[in-house]
């Protein structure tokens, strides 16, 4: 089922690792965070026995988690084609989108304080339709600076109105 | 800031009965609350509060008005407005994407209007002028459009006001109109919870918890009153640029003016190169009468959704098929006045009912020449339609569950509005042929209308042939931009 999100004469470019390791790194800390506060309160109050069943429920959630971003970040991907952007996302919802580039209202770039000690940045394009979701995340900075400025130009130069 | 304001300019003030209309709407409020106190003759504290306030209130007015000023200098509409904050604000003409004109109950008494500017960018209507003589009101748009347009056209000089001719297309029938409100899921449950509570307490012999209807019928009243009296004398004109003397007849249309209401009149002009996308709606209950309703998607124009409510996007709340398909023709006029009924749609593959085992067969999508059609709806039938040309993006999306039967959907996006076009359930490979096919067919479009646009813009400038050449590479500029 791949070459049904195959952009037409491109190969998809993929997102930073940086954006599957941040994920996990936070799926991560919630679990043990999770796992911590079961284990502690358990010792200290006298709870029954089963509230310790939420500890392999912790670690099921973690280790499909750990999959899933994996998968997910695997997925993502875009292609700069000649007139317009294709966007890929999901892994299990997939999804592709095509906006042209005479299409752009504007080009935002996003880092959150934790995607910026990845280095990592996203870059959300916006049509005059809310529906439209195209929205690359995990970009190296850099990257994600060229890119915003190539949309911009080429945004310009092609712009169709409405 | 108003920088220079000065009387030097030719400033305008709104209607000087603006304070008294802004303030009856006070009056009322404050007699509503306190007229059981003056009918008694107890003119305590509270007479007093309301004198100071009718009195603070008419200075406070007064103050507004003379503060209050508009005018037009250069591409901008200037509004200087506040009693103890000044404020100055610049709407630039060129951003106007339309213009309605209002008349709430009391102004309409007085025979005046609010002019609302729609602005692009946002979305929001942000410039309102109110109030203004109705006629001064039309002028003022007239003036404000022709300005916009020729700032557009990348044109100095600024021509007087086009005439414009309008003709009469379609008018609701006051027995159409009440029949299809009351052939609603709402009477539908109106009707029901009334049976059910009057056999119950039928049943118990208590007939005067009968009483207890009263507020249910009260909000059914008054929700089929809004409604009412929100599309009663609903008329829909076509607006023509003013027909040059030697042609016979009105060229095509540029635009669709829809006037309604009964308490408060409202008159709205679509812009028919703005249309996105239309949708035809036909509930169940509508149709043995074979009637449909109408609606329009218009950039920066669907934020004001009720569900079920009265809204601006709506072109025909109800009217027989053939009048509704008309009319969609016309708003369709840009992508060459197709029929968007008579697409042929083609069904999901029978593997669909796994996903949506009621919905499957009222599923469709068609693709002509110029237009992109989907239907969905079990009751309610949906058809929404959207040109090649206005497509923004397209999206293809797949479901786990969608993944296992090897189906996808296509969804096309448009500004906010009631047009969602989705193709439903398609087989995946055919889902992406669709998108494949639409881009290709939107892209050809856009170009098309830009060449369009361009042409047209050529011919419009009337500068004398030693100009002719600048004017037309500006306007290429200006549409290839």
């Amino acid at each position: 089922m791949e070459e049904l999100f195959a952009p037409p004469g491109a190969e998809w470019r993929p997102v930073a690792p940086a954006l599957a390791r941040m994920r996990r790194l936070v799926l991560s800390t919630a679990a043990g965070v999770a796992a911590l506060a079961v284990v502690v309160l358990e010792l200290v109050l006298p709870l029954p026995w089963w509230p310790w069943l939420f500890v392999p429920v912790v670690v099921a959630v973690e280790v499909a988690g750990w999959v899933l971003i994996g998968r997910n970040a695997r997925w993502w991907g875009y292609a700069e084609c000649d007139e317009d952007l294709y966007v890929r996302h999901g892994a299990l919802f997939r999804g592709m989108v095509v906006v042209p580039y005479g299409r752009m209202q504007y080009v935002d770039v996003q880092a959150g304080p934790l995607e910026q000690l990845f280095r990592i940045a996203s870059v959300h394009l916006h049509t005059a339709s809310p529906g439209t979701s195209a929205r690359i995340p995990g970009l190296p900075a850099v990257e994600a600076a060229r890119l915003r400025d190539r949309l911009t130009a080429l945004g310009e130069s092609e712009a169709a109105g409405l | 800031m108003s920088g220079g304001a000065g009387p030097d300019r030719p400033f305008r003030r709104l209607s000087p009965l603006t304070p008294l209309v802004r303030g009856s709407l006070v009056v009322v409020v404050v007699l509503g609350s306190t007229w059981d106190d003056l009918l008694r003759g107890d003119v305590g504290p509270i007479g007093w509060v309301l004198l100071a306030t009718v009195v603070g209130g008419a200075v406070f007015g007064t103050v507004s008005w003379l503060r209050t000023k508009y005018w037009i200098e250069g591409d901008e509409l200037r509004v200087d407005t506040g009693v103890l904050a000044r404020q100055s604000r610049r709407i630039r003409v060129d951003r106007l994407q339309g213009i309605d004109i209002v008349q709430p109950f009391v102004a309409r008494l007085f025979g005046l209007a609010e002019l609302k500017m729609d602005v692009a960018g946002g979305g929001a209507r942000e410039g309102s002028l109110a109030f203004l003589p109705l006629a001064e009101a039309h002028r003022l748009r007239e003036t404000l459009l022709a300005r916009r347009d020729a700032v557009r056209e990348g044109e100095a000089a600024v021509t007087a006001p086009s005439g414009t001719a309008e003709r009469e297309v379609a008018r609701l029938d006051i027995a159409t109109l009440v029949l299809s409100l009351l052939l609603s899921p709402e009477t539908a449950g109106f009707v029901a919870a009334a049976v059910a509570l009057g056999v119950t307490f039928g049943l118990l012999g208590e007939l005067g918890g009968l009483a207890g209807v009263v507020p249910v019928v009260l909000g059914f009243a008054w929700t089929e009153f809004r409604r009412l009296s929100a599309y009663y004398r609903f008329t829909v004109l076509t607006v023509h640029d003013a027909a040059a003397p030697d042609t016979p007849g009105l060229p095509a249309p540029t635009g669709v003016q829809v006037r309604r209401g009964l308490f408060e009149r409202n008159t709205a002009t679509i812009a028919l190169s703005r249309v996105q996308g239309v949708l035809v709606t036909e509930p169940w209950m509508w149709r043995p009468f074979g009637w449909a309703r109408l609606d329009v998607a218009i950039a920066g124009y669907g934020r004001e959704e009720h569900h079920g409510g009265p809204t601006a996007s709506t072109v025909m709340p109800v009217a027989p098929l053939a009048a509704v398909r008309e009319l969609a023709r016309i708003l369709l006029i840009d992508a060459g006045a197709p029929d968007p009924l008579d697409v042929v749609l083609e069904p999901p593959p029978a593997r669909a009912r796994w996903v949506a085992p009621l919905r499957w067969r009222y599923l469709g999508v068609g693709l002509s020449e110029r237009l992109l059609v989907a239907r969905v709806g079990l009751l309610t039938r949906r058809t929404h339609v959207v040109p090649y040309a206005r497509v923004q993006s397209l999206q293809l999306l797949q479901r786990p569950w969608q993944r296992r039967l090897g189906l996808a959907d296509l969804q096309v996006d448009s500004p906010q509005g009631p047009v969602r076009l989705r193709a439903r359930h398609r087989d995946a490979r055919q889902a992406r042929e669709l998108l494949d096919r639409t881009h290709g067919l939107a892209r050809r479009a856009r170009t098309g209308a830009d060449r369009q646009r361009l042409v047209r813009t050529q011919q419009k400038s009337p500068s004398p042939s030693g100009a002719s050449s600048s004017a037309a590479s500006s306007a290429r500029e200006s549409s290839s931009r």
